[in-house]
């Protein structure tokens, strides 16, 4: 308890890992509380731009709560407030006047279980896009399948587009649901753990598709498996009791962290 | 710069379209909120209708309304009296007879039947709550009335009543006010005490349901301890379960009582429909949706604005109960956490 | 130790005395539920013929009931089309704009209310705000109608499809909502697109269950609908209905009219039992595909 206070009295100095790309999402000073808990605690980071964005921490932690501020997903309940900034492309996304619309086309969400509305595969995908984009049909047909393409689930349902979502198995509804999130061509993905609930086959076709699809999005995933960070990010951010404990390169952080919280989750001593 | 260009109208669409969907979203929202008003005008307005329909009898009348028996069309007076009375007479004796009928039910079902016939009796059970007032209705005037004739009447009269057949009072009839209540030289089967019974074989199912439900919610640690102590079934029941439950079964008994109390067809077919008052439940007799289903259609006047003023009665009183009702249920569902 | 086990076979006996009484109620309970089935059934089937289904009520005892079949069709169908759109919208401002807010469990506590509200003052409300105004403007006939008759029965399944509507969209996860919202998708969509096809099913009991409950009423259509001896499909009519034609032909002194309230009472409580069952069969089963 005492050590954990005493490295949330520097909570600036982990905010700054060596840069390795331009930064897409600065941090500064972010609070959040709800029905009057303090849930995050001064957060500061820059996200790097095209690179895949690890937070790990024990569950409680506040690292679902962090991503779902990136999209303002938070705001639909009630009674929930945050406080300082999120600058995306030098607009600060808390902003009241920052538009929903704008946001939710830049930032795309993968959630925990795989949620595909109710209607067919090609309806799933192109719901979206067609309430942001008014496009042809053959337009359209050539957005879906280049998003299916993308979330590696072309092949698979390329036969049965006309069928309903909920007859697919859970990793490939999960890649549906980020087809659904790349079809809107946004610039931030957050994926908060977006394996939870698949077996490990699906979970590695899931992990192989972030490393693909960092080229051209930057990625923020929250995942509360180690080896998953290790595996398929460039930088990771330690999340403890609220707060941010350390942020590094992933090899940095799993090698040697410079923080003792960090080396004893990563070792397993405690989580 | 040109990808700049491009990144501001592609902006100013985005503004457009969010301005656009905050708009729809407005317009839907108040849509859906008109909707939800509706609910809440279809209970005033029931309210002030008949408050309205019945200014002429309260006006009238004025509070001796409520204590007046009279019902004379002759004459143009009436009173709200013999149907209410009957109301409640008729409800209070479906209460009587339910309310340990469904707790032996909701028992039955939650702790001594085995687990393979829980599901079928519960749904036959909840089968007798689907079935249309009117065919109790009918049941009861063919089928249930007579046989009350023949078979129950003739009993209680007899041995209870003070006009027995033989003229020979039993000491209960002598000694009580039991003999009053079951006094009777009508002959036929429609009575207030008719009517409550197939009132109660109508409530059985809502009370039981509701019951049983609640008695599901009790914390099974709860029993298990009581249990381990070596209580036996009943005592658990009777112990641990219904006070903890207790507001809430409260609460489904006067949701069994509201919908009594405002029950129309089931009842007109078995009460006889006299509009004069008499102390003996063996006695026909009127409730307040019975007398507005018999005299509406041809009543005018003072009449119908009678009419109408009981309506409004019912209405409220209905109204109460049902509102302690809900507030009764509410508070389980607050204990659970909901 | 005397003491003891007298008051150990006391405790017994109780328990057992009680068990016993609760099953005896349950045998109570079913017993009278067989004794009303039976009776429909026997009286029913017994005074079955075709001309129930061929000729209307106005040839009395060598009549029918097509009539009043067609008059309870229209009127229940004019209940339905009316109640289903604003209880499904209103069902879904309590689930998705209004859940906890004030005015939202408001609401929600009085449309329980309205539930088990009496339906006979349902009708006489649409009497006052139907019949009466209409009778006024066509100087002085009273205008009984079908169409008053569907608005009465509207009021009595309005609250049933609302909250069968409000519960089933409760039960939607909310990751579907978010996975919407996250799209940048508005809210209206969301609640009329996405969540409501997936509450569809739900939301179809409660309609079925609705028109269960409608089907039976008799009440409020006493003084709204009225009745009509002939065949009419026209709203604006006086209608008959199964219910309405069974009541006052059971208060007829004549054996045979009594026939055909039974066998009108058998086809109502079949269709009644038929639909409560279907509704079920409909919940049943989206139960099984949501998993």
């Amino acid at each position: 308890m005492t050590e954990s206070a005493a490295a949330g009295i520097h909570p600036q100095s982990a905010a700054s890992p060596a840069p390795i790309a331009p930064t897409k999402i600065k941090v500064r000073d972010l609070h959040f509380y709800y029905n009057g808990f303090h849930a995050l605690k001064g957060i500061s980071m820059d996200i790097p731009e095209k690179k895949v964005t690890a937070i790990i921490g024990p569950s409680g932690c506040g690292k679902s709560t962090l991503l779902r501020i990136f999209n303002r997903i938070y705001a639909i309940y009630p009674k929930l407030e945050a406080k300082g900034e999120i600058v995306l492309d030098g607009e600060n996304i808390l902003d009241t006047g920052y538009s929903m619309n704008r946001l939710r086309s830049k930032v795309g969400m993968v959630f925990q279980k795989p949620v595909p509305f109710p209607m067919t595969i090609f309806e799933n995908v192109a719901y979206g896009i067609r309430h942001h984009e008014k496009l042809s049909r053959a337009d359209m047909d050539i957005r879906v399948e280049q998003a299916l393409r993308s979330a590696a689930l072309w092949d698979e349902v390329k036969d049965k587009l006309k069928q309903s979502a909920l007859g697919l198995s859970g990793g490939q509804q999960q890649r549906l649901c980020i087809a659904r999130g790349i079809a809107l061509k946004p610039e931030v993905l957050l994926l908060d753990e977006p394996t939870s609930a698949l077996d490990p086959i699906a979970t590695g076709r899931i992990e192989q598709l972030v490393e693909e699809l960092k080229n051209e999005y930057t990625i923020v995933i929250v995942t509360h498996n180690m080896q998953q960070a290790a595996r398929c990010s460039d930088l990771t951010a330690f999340m403890y009791l609220g707060e941010l404990i350390e942020f590094d390169r992933t090899e940095q952080i799993f090698t040697k962290p410079s923080k003792k919280q960090t080396e004893d989750y990563i070792t397993g001593r405690f989580g | 710069m040109q990808a700049n260009v491009g990144a501001v109208a592609s902006t100013m669409v985005q503004e457009e379209r969010a301005h656009r969907d905050a708009r729809h979203d407005r317009l839907f929202s108040w849509l859906l909120k008109g909707c939800a008003l509706l609910v809440l005008a279809s209970l005033l307005g029931a309210a002030g209708a008949t408050l309205w329909g019945g200014r002429h009898a309260f006006g009238t009348f004025g509070w001796h309304f409520l204590f007046s028996s009279a019902w004379d069309p002759g004459s143009d007076t009436y009173g709200a009296l013999v149907p209410v009375y009957g109301t409640i007479a008729t409800s209070v004796i479906a209460l009587l007879i339910a309310v340990p009928i469904s707790f032996g039910v909701a028992l039955y079902l939650s702790e001594v039947a085995p687990t393979w016939l829980r599901t079928p009796v519960a749904s036959a059970i909840e089968l007798l709550a689907g079935i249309p007032s009117i065919i109790y209705g009918m049941w009861g005037l063919f089928i249930f009335a007579p046989f009350f004739a023949d078979h129950i009447k003739p009993w209680l009269t007899n041995y209870l009543g003070n006009k027995p057949d033989d003229g020979k009072l039993s000491w209960v009839a002598q000694h009580t006010f039991v003999g009053k209540l079951f006094g009777s030289d009508y002959p036929f089967g429609a009575s207030v005490l008719t009517a409550g019974i197939v009132l109660a074989v109508m409530i059985i199912p809502f009370i039981s349901s509701v019951m049983r439900e609640v008695f599901q919610t009790v914390p099974t640690r709860l029993k298990e301890s009581a249990y381990a102590l070596g209580s036996s079934t009943w005592e658990v029941s009777w112990d641990i379960v219904l006070p903890y439950t207790r507001s809430a079964v409260i609460g489904g008994i006067f949701l069994g009582l509201g919908r009594a109390l405002g029950e129309t067809m089931a009842v007109t077919f078995v009460l006889g429909n006299a509009m004069q008052f008499s102390a003996s439940i063996l006695d026909p007799g009127a409730s307040i949706a019975s007398t507005i289903a018999n005299q509406f259609s041809e009543a005018a006047g003072l009449q119908k604005s009678t009419l109408m003023a009981l309506a409004f009665l019912l209405f409220v009183v209905t109204f109460i109960v049902l509102l302690i009702a809900r507030w009764m249920l509410r508070q389980l569902a607050h204990k659970e956490g909901r | 130790m005397a003491g003891n086990s007298s008051l150990y076979l006391r405790r017994r006996f109780t328990n057992a005395l009680a068990l016993t009484l609760s099953t005896m109620a349950t045998v109570l309970g079913l017993v009278f539920l067989a004794w009303i089935l039976w009776e429909t059934l026997r009286q029913g089937i017994g005074a079955l013929t075709l001309k129930l289904f061929t000729k209307i009520t106005a040839y009395g005892e060598d009549g029918g009931l097509a009539n009043a079949m067609v008059g309870s069709f229209i009127i229940n169908l004019i209940g339905i089309l009316i109640a289903t759109p604003i209880g499904v919208l209103a069902g879904a401002w309590l689930a998705e704009y209004a859940n906890r807010t004030r005015l939202g469990e408001s609401i929600r506590f009085l449309n329980d209310i309205l539930l088990s509200a009496p339906s006979i003052v349902l009708g006489l409300f649409v009497y006052t705000i139907i019949v009466l105004p209409t009778t006024a403007l066509t100087s002085g006939n009273t205008t009984f109608s079908g169409l008053a008759g569907g608005v009465a029965l509207a009021l009595i399944a309005l609250p049933v499809i609302v909250r069968t509507t409000d519960e089933m969209l409760r039960l939607v996860p909310s990751t579907l909502r978010e996975a919407s919202l996250s799209l940048g998708i508005p809210q209206w969509k969301l609640t009329t697109q996405i969540l409501m096809r997936s509450a569809r099913s739900g939301i179809i009991t409660g309609v079925l269950l609705a028109l269960a409950r409608i089907s039976g009423e008799t009440a409020p259509l006493l003084f709204t609908a009225f009745g009509n001896n002939y065949m009419t499909v026209n709203p604006m009519d006086k209608m008959s209905s199964l219910p309405q034609v069974i009541y006052q032909y059971a208060n007829d002194p004549g054996e045979a009219m009594h026939a055909i309230a039974w066998a009108g009472a058998f086809v109502l409580t079949m269709f009644v039992l038929l639909l409560s069952l279907a509704s079920r069969l409909v919940l049943s089963r989206s139960k099984v595909s949501h998993d």
